[in-house]
């Protein structure tokens, strides 16, 4: 028998897993082929899942149908829980449901199939290990205090009206949105209209210039600094942001402490070479003692491919999981957190707590767009995900920075400067996840007043150059900007507020610079506009001066 | 080079010839070819069956259109509205114009706006952009500064440059296809103020002196032809308009290679007198165009 190793090995095995499954049969063959090429699968959902979220934040063609877009992001469990629980949404609740169910099963595989922000760690983790082939991870107990006190924060907040903690900051969905609309957005553009202005030189216009829209230097160093963490949390100690920050993690992990099947390792069969551990990125694997913490396990199995003795399996535990021992964890990392980030995040939630818009010092409150019910619902739902500001066919939707105050950052508003709110548009209520932005139907949404005109008749070009201009009227779509008669056969705008919408047409068209004569003033809470009724003109006699049928 | 040097170098000599003009150039013109008459007036018909019918006073499209020639037709699309609001151009009339320009031998025939909503929108929803690849033109997108190229208008009084849209210096021939609206500001838009669609920068325009402007823009290069669209007429809430409400069916249509002459009959379609229309008296005074329709000679049919 010493002379075969493998045989010795496997027949070991085969006892200690028949002793193992209490007495369940051994999996067969087939089964055990399938958890061999677990990894695989999960490697090719993980991508299609990351290149439809990337391709659906980049999409400024607009060419990514609304209904792939909501069913896509019906899978991303914070803003479906916000959407159900604020809106309601049928293919939200489905989404949420599959969620749950799928890490009642086999738990947080969600981490590494669905989560875009999770697959962008992982191919961090994989360019780190590219840089440093020795690149191996260690056990280390996750942060479990410090991961559940940031769920009951972030939940706390939300109650208190602001999802800043939940989404601005923490919410993987929406930092990913954020990354990509911030960094890859601007270069997917450039190289676009690079293309575009090269082919138009040769007459060909298949390709055409999409605005480029840069976010301010605020915005920018704090997605950098974010983006800069993950990146290091990610290539020095894996899945860490996970199971420290994430509140979907935080929420998961909960989860999987009921979970019907948990992966598991095979003691008798473990022969000890800790190559489990070494590729573990969650670092939840502790070799030594042969536990797994499932709660902290992202489902990415690693393990499964690494154990050279198929020792760690999916196991079915009808009882609650005994809690690991463990013994060795890293002590600097925990005082670390304990020390620097707990006070870091407290300084920066208490002004936080205050409700979202409230922070405003007097000035001009942003415009949220229609659906949004107004600045206390908009600011305490909205993720910033951003998706709405990729979709939004004018691109007057933009992020703001810190308009809303600390709690509302990031958060999307109508920026006229940079166009204005098309009239037959439901884009953004459609493809917003979280119901920040509550989908509205056409006739419906040409009612919402979000703001409204006002107008600073000195300013006017008619006024101050006793000229026609008419921009502003021109482009109300509801005539609550029109003309009355002024000196000299001169038209002068005049605003009825009741029928204005605030889309800020009249706003953008304006070409008094610097400050334009007509602008729009927010409305807090959105109000229902009178909708716009014509005469219907008679038909009037051709006049028939020239005879026949014409007037000439 | 960059883009902005090649394209002033490609088209350095059509703008020369334009500076050279007393009142600017003109689009490819047949002066040894003389039309029968100054102005078409139609009625009574379909928007393409009018044309047909104008487009045969004139001689034909082959008047005006050479063989392998690039042609450019210029509709209203500025607005995101559906066609029976005929808040823009009918889409009817600008097929058959892109088909008549093909059957004269036209090598290429593009449709651009520079649209005040956003431009896909209003180029979809207006019908224009499936009635122009259906005929076979090419839909060009005018909702980039980067398309539009500096240009003088040497005999321009509030507006001495502008920017012009590449697509349309390198025509050949550029023909005008407005649609007769109520406006809330210069009160009628037709041919002349159809051609702030050409141009980048209109806010200049709005803060400077727009009347002015439009007149001194008309004086810049004439365009070939002149399609009034009046199938539908927007009598109120202009430029815009609300809803149907705001349209009367006049079924009329007007061509003429004379931009003045053609907002005068326009004027005179909609009902109110041409030179209450600042931009329209002033071209008139700087005689861009005939006004006195009374002494041109005019083709009325009635279908």
């Amino acid at each position: 028998m010493t002379g075969f190793p493998i045989l010795r090995n496997f027949n070991r095995r085969a006892i200690d897993r028949a002793d193992h499954f209490n007495g369940l049969n051994e999996p067969n063959k087939l089964t055990r082929q399938f958890w061999k090429k677990i990894k695989q699968v999960r490697v090719v959902a993980a991508l299609v899942f990351f290149g439809a979220f990337t391709l659906l934040f980049l999409d400024a063609w607009h060419l990514v149908p609304l209904s792939i877009a909501r069913t896509l992001t019906s899978f991303q469990l914070i803003p479906s829980l916000l959407k159900v629980s604020m809106v309601g949404g049928t293919v939200s609740a489905i989404g949420v449901m599959f969620v749950v169910l799928m890490t009642l099963t086999l738990g947080r595989v969600y981490c590494s199939t669905i989560c875009p922000l999770g697959i962008l760690q992982d191919l961090m983790i994989r360019i780190a290990r590219k840089l440093n082939r020795r690149k191996r991870f260690k056990y280390s107990k996750a942060p479990q205090w410090l991961h559940y006190s940031v769920l009951a924060l972030s939940a706390l907040l939300l109650l208190l009206g602001s999802s800043m903690l939940i989404g601005d900051l923490l919410e993987p969905f929406s930092s990913f949105g954020r990354i990509v609309n911030t960094f890859a957005l601007p270069a997917i553009v450039l190289s676009n209209n690079a293309a575009s202005d090269l082919l138009a030189r040769f007459g060909i216009y298949f390709l055409y210039n999409v605005p480029l829209h840069l976010e301010g230097v605020g915005a920018l160093s704090l997605g950098l600094l974010f983006f800069a963490t993950i990146g290091y949390m990610s290539m020095t100690e894996g899945r860490l942001f996970c199971n420290t920050f994430c509140p979907a993690g935080a929420i998961l992990s909960l989860l999987t402490r009921v979970s019907l099947f948990k992966l598991a390792i095979n003691k008798g069969a473990c022969n000890d070479c800790g190559a489990c551990d070494k590729v573990c990125k969650a670092q939840c694997i502790d070799s030594k003692s042969k536990e797994i913490d499932f709660s902290a396990c992202v489902g990415c199995f690693n393990c499964l491919r690494s154990c050279p003795e198929e020792a760690i399996q999916y196991e079915r535990r009808t009882l609650p999981a005994a809690q690991p021992v463990r013994v060795e964890f890293s002590q600097g990392r925990r005082d670390f957190f304990r020390n620097v980030t707990v006070p870091a995040a407290t300084l920066l939630v208490a002004p936080g707590l205050v409700q979202g818009g409230s922070v405003l010092s007097g000035g001009t409150k942003p415009i949220t767009p229609p659906g949004s019910l107004g600045i206390r619902h908009f600011t305490s739902v909205c993720t910033a995900c951003h998706l709405c500001v990729t979709s939004c066919p004018t691109g007057v939707l933009r992020p703001s920075f810190m308009e809303y105050g600390l709690a509302g950052m990031f958060q999307p508003k109508m920026d006229y400067s940079v166009n204005y709110c098309n009239y037959d548009c439901v884009i953004c209520g459609e493809v917003c996840p979280t119901g920040a932005i509550t989908p509205l139907d056409m006739q419906t949404k040409k009612l919402v007043q979000i703001g409204k005109s006002t107008f600073n008749k000195d300013d006017c070009v008619v006024v101050s150059k006793k000229k026609d201009c008419a921009a502003c009227s021109e482009h109300c779509p509801t005539k609550a900007v029109h003309t009355v008669p002024y000196e000299n056969g001169l038209l002068l705008p005049e605003i009825d507020n009741e029928l204005c919408i605030g889309c800020g047409a009249c706003e953008h068209a304006c070409p008094v610079t610097p400050k334009k004569a007509i602008t729009v003033v927010s409305n807090s809470v959105h109000l229902k506009a009178k909708k716009p009724e014509v005469d219907k003109v008679k038909k009037p006699a051709v006049p028939a001066a020239g005879g026949e049928d014409f007037p000439f | 080079m960059d883009r902005r040097t090649f394209v002033k170098q490609t088209l350095g000599a059509s703008i020369a010839f334009g500076a050279f003009m007393k009142t600017g150039s003109v689009f490819g013109a047949f002066a040894d070819n003389p039309l029968p008459y100054d102005l078409v007036a139609i009625r009574g018909g379909e928007p393409g069956a009018m044309f047909d019918a104008g487009i045969k006073a004139l001689g034909g499209m082959k008047s005006f259109v050479k063989k392998g020639d690039k042609v450019v037709v210029k509709p209203n699309i500025g607005w995101d509205v559906s066609p029976e609001r005929a808040g823009n151009t009918n889409p009817q009339l600008v097929a058959r114009i892109i088909e008549h320009c093909f059957e004269a031998g036209a090598k290429q025939v593009s449709v651009v706006d520079h649209t005040c909503d956003q431009w896909q929108r209003c180029y979809s929803n207006s019908g224009i952009q499936k009635a122009a690849s259906e005929t076979g033109a090419r839909v060009v997108p005018g909702a980039s500064a980067s398309y539009y190229h500096d240009v003088e208008v040497p005999h321009g009084k509030s507006l001495t440059s502008t920017q012009e849209h590449e697509v349309i210096l390198d025509a050949d021939v550029f023909i005008n296809v407005p649609v007769l609206k109520n406006h809330s500001g210069p009160k009628l838009t037709m041919a002349m103020k159809n051609l702030m669609g050409n141009v980048w920068d209109r806010e200049y325009w709005h803060r400077t002196d727009l009347d002015q402007c439009i007149a001194d823009f008309a004086t810049y290069r004439k365009p070939t032809l002149n399609i009034l669209d009046a199938y539908y007429v927007m009598k109120q809430n202009g430029p815009r308009g609300i809803s149907v409400g705001d349209l009367v069916e006049m079924k009329s249509q007007v061509i003429s290679t004379d931009i003045v002459a053609i907002d005068v009959a326009g004027a005179k379609l909609f009902g109110i007198d041409p030179f209450s229309v600042r931009y329209l008296k002033t071209a008139a005074e700087m005689k861009i165009g005939r006004a006195d329709l009374e002494n041109l000679r005019i083709k009325r049919i009635t279908i």
